[in-house]
């Protein structure tokens, strides 16, 4: 009797023991961040949404942690839920030193998680109109440049085969009484319809303003030339490529690099994969011809920005991996060489670039560029209402184009509302 | 004194339980009602505006959440006659005297092993890729075709893998169940002349009665839960067509950032599947008899 009632009170203890040991962890945590408060931190986490750099970065975590003793831990990312996965770490206070951003919008909702840059010396180096500001304030540092077009097998399409809708739709058919399929998009949101949207945006006189009026109902795409072209160019698609919905990002590629497709609407960070094909063509990349366009699209997809609220120490730790990944000969190899990006830093030189990324890199230092007007989107419409209404576009044999920018025009309002 | 030592070692079991269900259940649970009040986009440090019961109100005029309620109840429909059907079958077939029953169990119940993610883009290959194979070697391309591009078929795959999933699982209830009927009766039915359908409709059906109550709860609750399987298989798509109630709350939160509006669709959502587990469990349970 003694004796049970000593083993019973004793389990009780060890209980209790595990669920305060349980429960301590997390102090001791804390308590070390805060000890570390004089100097710099010792550990920064990095969480961004580019699943192609995720191995190269992490080796250059590696790197760095050789040369300067800062333990760099570089969270695996999702891709596509990204940045609701980022909310949640934020808001449960279990986020990153260094996240991404990859434009003013998101940088809008997250402001009072966002550092300010602006006096850092790295900011200085940016490129002319690159930086992500909100508000005056620098918060998001490129990745680099990057820009889409239509990327052609040389072998298959010249130039002026895609100079305009009449060229783009005959040469769409040609292609497809040869068996080839003419152009491909694939069935993820962005590849679907997000990056090919920007065009009757971009080519608008001023395509933050007319936004502005699509949001507040003043104009309707479905009566803007340009959308209405559009429309056209999609209905070329629809009866002449392969349905996109059928297609992976793997398989657009894929067919790409293996001539089954001639075209393929793309960007200049599909070169990664590219190579991994022995390609037997040149590759290039064209204009979309939307309304007579001759200009690719380049933009920033990404930018690094810093959790303004983490403690000081984190924060120039923080800071100091940035300014080392654009300055340092390290960091800078790894941006241009493994990355495979095309800098947007005035301090970094591009020798050797992919074929695509020379387009992009060209266009940008010629100036001959339209903006991404993807960048200036309400939040999400991309994923939540334009690719249903695409979807709903390629599975419904019926719908025509203008059906389908009347469509993209009720999902535009449904973003706003 | 025996009392207290009772106690003892009722709260050494109860207590830690108690406060791991209070923490992720009890509490969560009640602040995500209170957030329903609001209008605020789940990023905390952005101000919380207080509409009283608005987000309620606009519920029953949004067209996606309507749509989203039909495919749902749809969807756990299918998905409830589907998986009881063909778990009692297998239940009923493994437990007669069949030479392969034992691995015909332990097949049947492996797809509950896999994780419902991992389920989903097995079987999204399946319907993508096999299917069209299969549809180009036999030419029967209006049965395999990729079904997760049709609205309608999207749902039926959709079932198709759940039941893949959950029929082992409510299988092994309803073997449990079969096993402890008594073999007397069984024999005693047999003897009067009974047929197989008589004894599984007027012995073994009645006496299963429990089984039933529990496998029809856990898949009415599940299937009106899914989202994993949902995520990975369909995504929602095509064209939101099957965006289930899960997922509808997700992307709400999530995609549209309106974290108050979702809340209150959780909630809603809670009602309505405790209110219809609850009525058939309660209908159920009257239809249960006991062995004397």
């Amino acid at each position: 009797m003694k004796a049970s009632k000593k083993t019973l009170a004793s389990l009780i203890v060890i209980g209790f023991l595990l669920i305060l040991a349980a429960c301590g962890g997390d102090d001791s945590v804390n308590g070390n961040n805060e000890g570390a408060e004089e100097g710099s931190a010792n550990k920064i986490t990095i969480f961004q949404s580019k699943v192609e750099i995720s191995d190269q970065l992490q080796a250059l975590a590696k790197e760095y942690t050789e040369e300067t003793g800062v333990e760099v831990e570089v969270v695996g990312t999702t891709g596509d839920d990204y940045f609701q996965q980022l909310q949640i770490q934020l808001n449960t206070d279990q986020g990153p030193s260094i996240f991404s951003l990859q434009h003013v919008k998101e940088a809008e909702k997250l402001e009072s998680y966002l550092y300010d840059m602006s006096d850092e010396d790295y900011v200085a180096n940016i490129a002319p109109n690159m930086e992500l500001a909100l508000d005056g304030k620098v918060v998001g540092v490129p990745y680099g440049v990057e820009g889409f077009g239509l990327v052609y097998n040389k072998d298959l399409v010249s130039p002026e085969d895609v100079a305009d809708l009449d060229s783009f739709v005959s040469t769409l058919e040609k292609l497809n009484d040869e068996g080839i399929n003419g152009l491909g998009l694939a069935q993820d949101a962005y590849f679907l319809i997000g990056h090919i949207s920007n065009y009757p945006f971009s080519i608008q006189d001023d395509h933050f303003e007319f936004i502005d009026q699509l949001s507040a109902g003043e104009v309707t795409m479905a009566e803007t030339p340009e959308f209405q072209e559009f429309g056209e160019f999609f209905d070329a698609i629809k009866a002449n490529t392969k349905n996109p919905l059928d297609v992976t990002y793997d398989e657009e590629i894929g067919d790409f690099a293996t001539g089954k497709t001639a075209m393929i609407h793309q960007g200049n960070w599909a070169y990664g994969m590219l190579e991994e094909y022995d390609l037997d063509f040149e590759v290039g990349m064209l204009p979309f011809p939307l309304n007579g366009n001759d200009k690719l699209a380049v933009g920033v997809g990404n930018n690094w920005a810093i959790n303004g609220t983490k403690d000081e120490s984190e924060i120039q730790a923080a800071s100091d991996f940035i300014n080392w990944l654009v300055s340092s000969e390290v960091g800078q190899r790894y941006i241009v060489e493994e990355f495979g990006f095309v800098p947007a830093m005035t301090n970094i030189e591009a020798n050797d670039l992919d074929p695509l990324s020379q387009a992009v890199f060209e266009a940008s230092n010629s100036g001959e560029t339209i903006p991404w007007a993807q960048n200036y989107y309400p939040a999400n419409v991309v994923p939540n209402d334009m690719t249903p209404a695409a979807q709903d576009f390629f599975l419904n044999e019926e719908m025509t184009g203008q059906e389908f920018i009347e469509n993209l025009d009720v999902a535009w309002q449904k973003s706003v509302k | 004194m025996a009392k207290r030592k009772n106690w003892g070692w009722y709260a050494l079991f109860v207590v830690p339980l108690l406060v791991i269900f209070v923490t992720v259940v009890i509490v969560p649970f009640i602040i995500g009602i209170f957030y329903s009040f609001f209008e605020w986009d789940g990023i905390r440090s952005n101000p919380m505006m207080p509409v009283g019961i608005e987000n309620y109100i606009q519920l029953f005029s949004d067209s996606r959440f309507l749509d989203s309620a039909w495919i749902t109840i749809k969807f756990t429909v299918l998905a409830v006659i589907a998986v009881n059907v063909v778990g009692l079958t297998f239940a009923l077939l493994v437990t007669s005297k069949l030479r392969t029953a034992n691995i015909a169990r332990t097949f049947v119940f492996m797809p509950y092993l896999i994780g419902g993610l991992l389920l989903g883009y097995i079987w999204k290959f399946v319907f993508s890729d096999v299917f069209v194979m299969i549809g180009e070697w036999t030419g029967l391309d209006t049965i395999f075709f990729n079904w997760l591009m049709h609205p309608d078929y999207a749902l039926y795959a959709l079932v198709i893998v759940f039941t893949w999933q959950m029929a082992g699982y409510i299988m092994i209830i309803y073997i449990a169940g079969i096993q402890s009927i008594p073999g007397e009766v069984i024999e005693a039915a047999k003897i009067d002349g009974a047929s197989l359908w008589q004894r599984n409709r007027r012995i073994i059906f009645p006496l299963l009665m429990p089984s039933f109550t529990i496998s029809l709860f856990l898949t009415l609750s599940l299937g009106f839960k899914i989202y994993d399987t949902n995520l990975s298989l369909t995504g929602g798509g095509p064209a939101n067509a099957t965006e289930l109630f899960a997922m509808n709350i997700y992307n709400e939160i999530f995609g549209y950032a309106n974290y108050g509006y979702g809340q209150a669709k959780a909630v809603i959502f809670f009602i309505i599947i405790a209110v219809i587990s609850l009525t058939q469990v309660y209908i159920t349970k009257k239809r249960e008899v006991e062995m004397q």
